[in-house]
């Protein structure tokens, strides 16, 4: 009862401390309750939702061949549960050695899976589409850029002038370039560039081009978290007698990446809607998807059903994203606490 | 020393590209095709009515069934083809790289793409004319381009639409006022908040747009035509057996029409050359007679092949924009010329 009272006194100090402050609470509550209730009115009343029932199979894999569905869809079905696990699992799951492992394993079961190989039937990447490649797109080009980024961090802080030239002019210009630029290139000019019959897979190309592109940003990130290392460190380091592979590997890239891990998870999501952008491309991700099912005569003008969902579905994904990077931050300060 | 290393890579590059397309010069595209056993066709799979997805994963539209009839010619069965979704720049690209083999996407054939000088792509015949067309409500009794003088005119901004539409207006001297929009969809929604007394894009994709109104029926797209946009099926420029192919097979789909021989009909009309020897041209269409396919490095019979399993040009367009589809587009310029449009096949003898 008293808490009650209490909690009553604070939201009454908080939202209505003076009469300007009542006005503008009420007008701010007001304003979100129309919103909500005529979002939620169109939702349930008003939006005509067979767009999305009709093609939920389209909107995950694309046009994946029917019969090998399984496939695509087993991996999905693994990462979410992956996902769910790490999150419900809490902190003893998370700081378990074999976690990592398995995360990591996922790109690999990927490829095989989606792509085939080892006696796998193969499916061609035209077929591809949905939010499998959209998942693909975007782990891939993380994966990649990552190495890229590291190395263009160690570039730029390196004694060598040369190299640290290189580095600092490859970040330079690639972040003076928008994304869409470097797309285009990926995917207009390069195939130009190679002879005839030598093709490079169109998401490939879209790989290593958003991969070049986020090695750059994922650079500076790295470099930001190798700046927060004192340098005491590493000359404490070289002291103890360790080689300076050794001190790179053991003090200085682990700290710096997980004081960089925010930034890189900022990056991350980033990504993910940048992939997006392949819809102007003629890939059918996500977007490339539901624009093409605009374009059916039974869906056209669903604008508004086919974007909200697209919206939720992105959120969803961002929010998994963000999540994940959260637990690793904490089981990561944790650990290194328990280790010490 | 790095100028040198670059030169010498761009001049592998240069040699590259210049031994392939020798390569390329000798063995026709078609061979290419038929030794695949596949025909990789671009599409766009955006545009109502002429490509886009279904719900099951497949592409349907006029645009698709061209690609089939192709198939149908070259390989004998219009399953055989891969659609590759392609954007408007990325098009020209994909046909010069080789990533498809042919074009069948909404794609305006004019100078400075069939010429050497321009994109250097060669045009099958027009398989559809479009025209920029304005859209107005019925209640408005607007009937004509002159009543629209000093209306506001929803437009897509820094498009060949916005040029065409003041062109038209400065020809007739009429003022108008222009309602500027990013894109179609905007225009569209513009439009329907009553922001214009018309809306101008070309005419397929204001029946397009109109399909999805709330009530179609009260909109009316006005009989002026304020440019021509002639849609056709492209190929690499050079190859001369792929885009003579292509030509007669777009041929024999108007010829089909005009002789009235539909997917229905064929084996009716088949049996009847077959017995009957008076029907010269017929039982040449038809590849009982002479060699016609052979000369394009087709099979006799791919007329045969084309209409069933496609049908007649007519059937194509009832199928996709006719009155019974969801986007219904009238016949106008793409009526065959016997019925006073456009559309007509040279002799096939």
């Amino acid at each position: 009862m008293f808490l009650e009272r209490r909690s009553i006194k604070q939201l009454k100090k908080e939202l209505a401390s003076s009469p300007m402050d009542t006005l503008l609470t009420i007008v701010i509550i007001s304003l979100f309750t129309w919103v909500v209730s005529k979002s939620i009115h169109w939702i349930l009343f008003v939006a005509d939702w067979e767009v999305i029932t009709h093609n939920i199979p389209l909107y995950l894999f694309g046009s994946y061949p029917k019969e090998q569905l399984w496939r695509p869809l087993s991996w999905i079905t693994i990462l979410s549960a992956l996902t769910i696990v790490t999150l419900i699992g809490g902190k003893k799951i998370a700081r378990k050695k074999f976690l990592p492992l398995i995360w990591l394993s996922m790109i690999p079961i990927g490829i095989v899976f989606i792509a085939g190989g080892l006696g796998i039937y193969p499916v061609p990447s035209r077929y591809w589409g949905g939010i499998t490649l959209t998942l693909l797109l975007t782990i891939f080009s993380a994966v990649l850029s990552l190495p890229i980024g590291i190395i263009l961090a160690f570039g730029r802080r390196s004694e060598l002038k040369f190299l640290r030239f290189i580095s600092k002019t490859y970040i330079d210009v690639i972040r003076a370039m928008p994304l869409i630029a470097v797309l285009f290139f990926g995917q207009l000019l390069i195939p130009l560039f190679l002879p005839v019959g030598l093709e490079i897979n169109r998401v490939l190309r879209a790989v290593f081009a958003f991969a070049i592109f986020t090695g750059a940003y994922v650079a500076e990130d790295i470099r930001g978290g190798l700046q927060a290392i004192p340098p005491t460190q590493q000359e404490a380091a070289l002291a103890l007698g360790l080689s300076s592979r050794q001190t790179l590997q053991i003090i200085i890239l682990p700290q710096a990446l997980m004081t960089a891990l925010p930034a890189l998870t900022n990056q991350a999501i980033g990504l993910l809607q940048n992939t997006s952008l392949m819809a102007i491309l003629g890939l059918v991700e996500l977007l490339g998807i539901s624009r093409s099912l605009l374009a059916n005569p039974s869906f056209i003008g669903k604008y508004l059903e086919v974007y909200s969902w697209l919206a939720i579905v992105y959120w969803i994904i961002c929010t998994c994203m963000a999540l994940l990077s959260r637990q690793i931050e904490q089981s990561l300060s944790t650990s290194s606490i328990n280790n010490i | 020393m790095k100028k040198r290393l670059f030169g010498s890579l761009l001049s592998i590059a240069m040699v590259c590209n210049g031994c392939a397309s020798l390569e390329k010069s000798r063995i026709s595209r078609l061979e290419v095709i038929q030794n695949r056993g596949e025909l990789i066709c671009g599409v766009s799979g955006k545009i109502p009515g002429f490509s886009f997805l279904k719900s099951d994963g497949t592409y349907e539209g006029l645009d698709i069934d061209i690609c089939k009839a192709m198939a149908a010619a070259f390989l004998g069965d219009p399953n055989k083809v891969q659609y590759r979704p392609l954007t408007a720049p990325e098009r020209f690209t994909a046909l010069k790289t080789g990533e498809i083999d042919l074009l069948s996407r909404n794609t305006t054939f004019n100078l400075s793409r069939d010429s050497i000088g321009g994109n250097g792509v060669s045009f099958a015949p027009v398989v559809f004319h479009d025209g920029q067309g304005l859209m107005v409500k019925k209640k408005s009794r607007i009937t004509k381009i002159e009543q629209l003088s000093n209306k506001n005119i929803c437009v897509g901004s820094g498009t060949t639409t916005e040029q065409n539409l003041n062109d038209a207006f400065q020809e007739k001297s009429l003022n108008y006022k222009p309602i500027k929009y990013q894109d179609l969809n905007q225009v569209v929604a513009g439009y329907l908040q009553g922001r214009c007394k018309a809306m101008t894009s070309d005419r397929s994709q204001l029946a397009a747009a109109r399909s999805g109104f709330p009530q179609p029926e009260e909109h009316l797209i006005l009989s002026n035509v304020l440019s021509k946009e002639p849609l056709a099926p492209a190929s690499i420029g050079g190859d001369q057996k792929l885009s003579d192919a292509m030509r007669w097979v777009v041929f024999a789909l108007f010829n089909a029409e005009e002789l009235g021989i539909s997917k229905t009909n064929i084996d009716v009309i088949i049996k009847e050359a077959k017995t009957n020897t008076n029907l010269m041209s017929l039982r040449r269409f038809l590849g009982i007679d002479g060699d016609l396919g052979n000369k394009l490095g087709l099979e006799n019979d791919f007329v045969v092949k084309i209409i069933k399993s496609t049908g007649n040009y007519g059937e194509i367009y009832d199928r996709h924009l006719g009155p019974q589809s969801n986007v219904s587009i009238p016949r106008g310029l793409n009526q065959s010329y016997l019925k006073g449009g456009l559309l007509i096949s040279p002799p096939m003898k």
